[in-house]
């Protein structure tokens, strides 16, 4: 049995639940194994979840879950404030982004113990497997590799008449296909490229391209302030080459949801994203969609993707059923009917055996994003360090920073060395 | 409570006397039944209102970022707040736009449309329910994105402006414009205070016009002698209460800019800041240091407010 909870529910759900304590006749709960499982996404996601938390309570009887999703904004705040209050779910969905912090904290309970018992991962992809760790122990399993991918109008393309960019394309070629595009573009108000001068996930693309990262190993910016300049610069020319969207349609693309993309207005053909996103952007797009890679920085470099573990499993450190919890998730990441049912919504699966499993059942959208991550060649890259906690905050500043240099207040000369001051203090700041 | 009880009460306190506990009982036992039928509010009082807020200032002064114990850091969080905060600075310049448009504007358009309501049309009773309906409607999600779809680039209003051949720009995408959709967007919710004209204005003496008029006083000269006058004190009311919900607003910005008080920050409200340092990046002892300065700049407004208040409000009293 699932419990499943959404806003609503809970509210209807809690009032019998006191009506029932009431009156005395409170659920047997003494006998259960009861799991908290908390993770983000949409309906799509939650009844795939649902569907194994199913499958997993009826071979194991005496196993309930209470399963809660909230969109990924609302998700962070919720997960702080329940482990703040000593109350955090059993089972986690985690972000590569907040993972240290919540190991760092204590939050999230070492699972080295359970592997070789509960947790198989003999067939697991190493580098996933790596990416789940902090401080040389695992908090994390990974439930999908994924990559950053732009999403693209395939309809638009066709009815223009005109190719997708094929995988060797970089921002210099650009321009030149704006004008193609300009020439042959049936659709009224629609531009070339969307506006990502603000988008964080690209400029770490473009600088790995030139041999930096975004975040040294230590947390540190792994760039100049030339670099952010040059960067600028070049959605600058791009904007004054009339490639993309205005400033104020991007700025309408306020939080990286998908109703609000650019691609989903119809502003653009393209918007970057994810690659196990193309099944949600599809699930809101009337036209068929497809995915590329993100242009080149220039001709012929590589390196800027990488295999990014999409999101984890983790345990509350504070749970009362951390071993049935590593067997859930090993049921989770391992068994061939649950993956079926999973697909590749939370990106490729990182158990061999799982992923032969599902390749056959995939609709042709899923084996786009499978054939996308697994052929990525020499646009691939070794994985990242984990950024350092800050880092949310330093894309928000980088978002909002993009936004003066494309309304005109600020020069991208002067806007590089303002963003690297901007960022260093929000970083030191959260060492200190 | 009754009426001779509350006296005695009051007597018993201005007295100065020492409550002992037998005096204690008998205020119990001659009230009782009043504080019982209190309770629910005490509850709420004490519980959702004084104990927060008690631990809000506490954390005011320590770094608790809710995954971790709070740990004391005296004034630094005031400090840095008031020496070395660009956001405090820019979320309280778009605050005080803000505050400073959309009250008066507001209130004017409210004594507007009470003056109009006021002149005994029929259907009045229709009309005051109409014009009222934004104002219950004023911080519901559902209206700011409602608000969001009129004035997004292909919006209905930029639809409108097209039919007389203006190409509007993207009011909520731009920075240039999004926060005057804000303000537009409070003005619009005018229905509480013109109410409360409205009543205001019922309580002018008729006899006062009939002279006025008597003596050859144009309309425009009545109201600026009579009406505005002795609306005063509606008026004072009408402008604290605003200004207090100015300083506070918050969901319009939220939904609008998706949470960011983007485009550059210019619907970035002191409110909307505080949220984010709170709830995005878990700085719960900042936050609750910029709320407590929130409620230290509405206190100074207001009080400032009844300061000036003796030199242009006019009790008739």
């Amino acid at each position: 049995m699932t419990i499943r909870l959404d806003r609503r529910k809970f509210l209807m759900g809690s009032t019998a639940l006191a009506a029932a304590a009431g009156i005395g006749i409170g659920p047997a709960m003494s006998q259960e194994t009861r799991m908290r499982l908390l993770f983000w996404g949409g309906q799509a996601r939650a009844d795939r979840t649902y569907g194994v938390t199913d499958l997993y309570t009826s071979a194991n009887p005496g196993v309930t879950f209470d399963g809660e999703f909230l969109a990924f904004t609302d998700y962070w705040p919720k997960l702080a404030t329940q482990t703040a209050g000593g109350n955090s779910p059993d089972v986690i969905q985690m972000d590569y982004r907040y993972i240290v912090e919540y190991a760092n904290r204590n939050a999230i309970a070492p699972l080295d113990e359970f592997v070789g018992n509960e947790l198989n991962l003999d067939d697991f992809d190493a580098d996933q497997l790596e990416g789940g760790k902090v401080g040389g122990k695992l908090y994390g399993i990974s439930l999908g590799a994924n990559s950053v991918a732009l999403m693209v109008n395939q309809t638009a393309f066709d009815e223009a008449g005109m190719d997708i960019p094929n995988r060797d394309y970089s921002y210099a070629d650009l321009p030149a296909l704006a004008e193609e595009w300009n020439s042959k573009n049936k659709r009224p108000g629609m531009k070339f490229w969307s506006d990502y001068s603000g988008g964080e996930p690209g400029l770490d693309n473009w600088l790995r391209q030139r041999g930096k990262p975004l975040y040294t190993a230590d947390g540190q910016l792994g760039f100049e302030a030339q670099d952010i300049t040059d960067w600028f610069q070049m959605w600058a020319d791009l904007r004054a080459a009339g490639v993309l969207v205005s400033p104020e349609d991007q700025a309408l693309d306020a939080t990286d949801a998908i109703e609000n993309t650019m691609i989903t207005l119809a502003k653009a053909p393209v918007t970057y994203a994810n690659s196990n996103q193309l099944i949600a952007f599809q699930a809101v797009n009337p036209d068929t969609l497809t995915m590329i890679n993100y242009p080149r920085a220039e001709p012929g470099s590589g390196g800027g993707h990488y295999r990014k573990p999409s999101m984890f499993f983790s345990l509350g450190a504070g749970s009362q059923h951390l071993a049935e919890g590593a067997k859930f998730i090993d049921f989770f990441i391992r068994d061939p009917e649950a993956g079926k049912i999973l697909g590749v919504e939370r990106g490729i699966p990182c158990s061999k055996a799982q992923r032969e499993a599902i390749a056959p059942t995939l609709d042709p959208q899923s084996r786009i994003a499978l054939d996308f991550v697994s052929n990525l060649g020499d646009l691939l890259g070794p994985l990242p360090p984990s950024p350092p906690a800050a880092a949310g905050e330093v894309g928000v500043a980088f978002k909002t920073k993009s936004q003066e240099v494309a309304f005109g207040q600020q020069s991208p000369q002067d806007a590089g060395p303002a963003f690297v001051q901007q960022a260093t203090e929000i970083l030191s700041r959260a060492a200190s | 409570m009754t009426a001779r009880s509350m006296h005695e009460t009051n007597r018993v306190s201005s007295a100065g006397r020492a409550l002992t506990p037998s005096r204690w009982s008998r205020i119990w036992s001659r009230n009782s039944a009043g504080y019982l039928f209190l309770l629910p509010w005490f509850l709420g009082f004490f519980g959702l209102t004084l104990g927060p807020m008690v631990s809000s200032l506490f954390l005011s002064f320590t770094d608790f970022d809710l995954l971790t114990a709070a740990n004391w850091v005296g004034l630094s969080n005031y400090e840095r707040i008031f020496t070395n905060d660009p956001k405090f600075a820019a979320s309280m310049r778009v605050t005080l736009f803000f505050v400073v448009f959309s009250v008066p504007l507001k209130l004017a358009f409210a004594l507007g449309v009470a003056l109009l309501l006021n002149r005994g049309m029929k259907g009045l009773g229709l009309y005051r329910a109409v014009f009222y309906l934004p104002s219950l409607l004023g911080a519901s999600v559902a209206i700011a994105v409602l608000w969001r779809q009129l004035f997004a680039g292909d919006g209905v209003v930029n639809d409108a402006l097209a039919l007389v051949g203006i190409q509007g720009p993207a009011w909520i995408s731009n920075p240039n414009y999004s926060l005057w959709t804000l303000v537009v967007l409070s003005i619009w919710q005018f229905g509480s205070p013109m109410i409360i004209f409205l009543a205001g204005l019922r309580q002018i003496p008729q006899d006062m016009y009939e002279a006025a008029s008597l003596d050859g006083a144009g309309k425009w000269r009545q109201f600026w002698k009579i009406t505005l006058p002795l609306l005063t004190p509606v008026v004072f009311f009408n402008f604290i209460i605003q200004t207090i919900e100015g300083f506070k607003s918050f969901t319009p910005a939220f939904i609008i800019s998706g949470g960011t008080g983007n485009p550059i920050n210019s619907t970035l409200f002191y409110t909307l800041y505080l949220y984010q340092e709170a709830f995005s990046f878990f700085r719960m002892g900042y936050a609750s240091a910029l709320a407590w300065i929130l409620l230290a700049i509405v206190g100074f407004f207001t009080a400032f407010s009844f300061l000036t208040s003796k030199y242009w409000v006019h009790y008739d009293d």
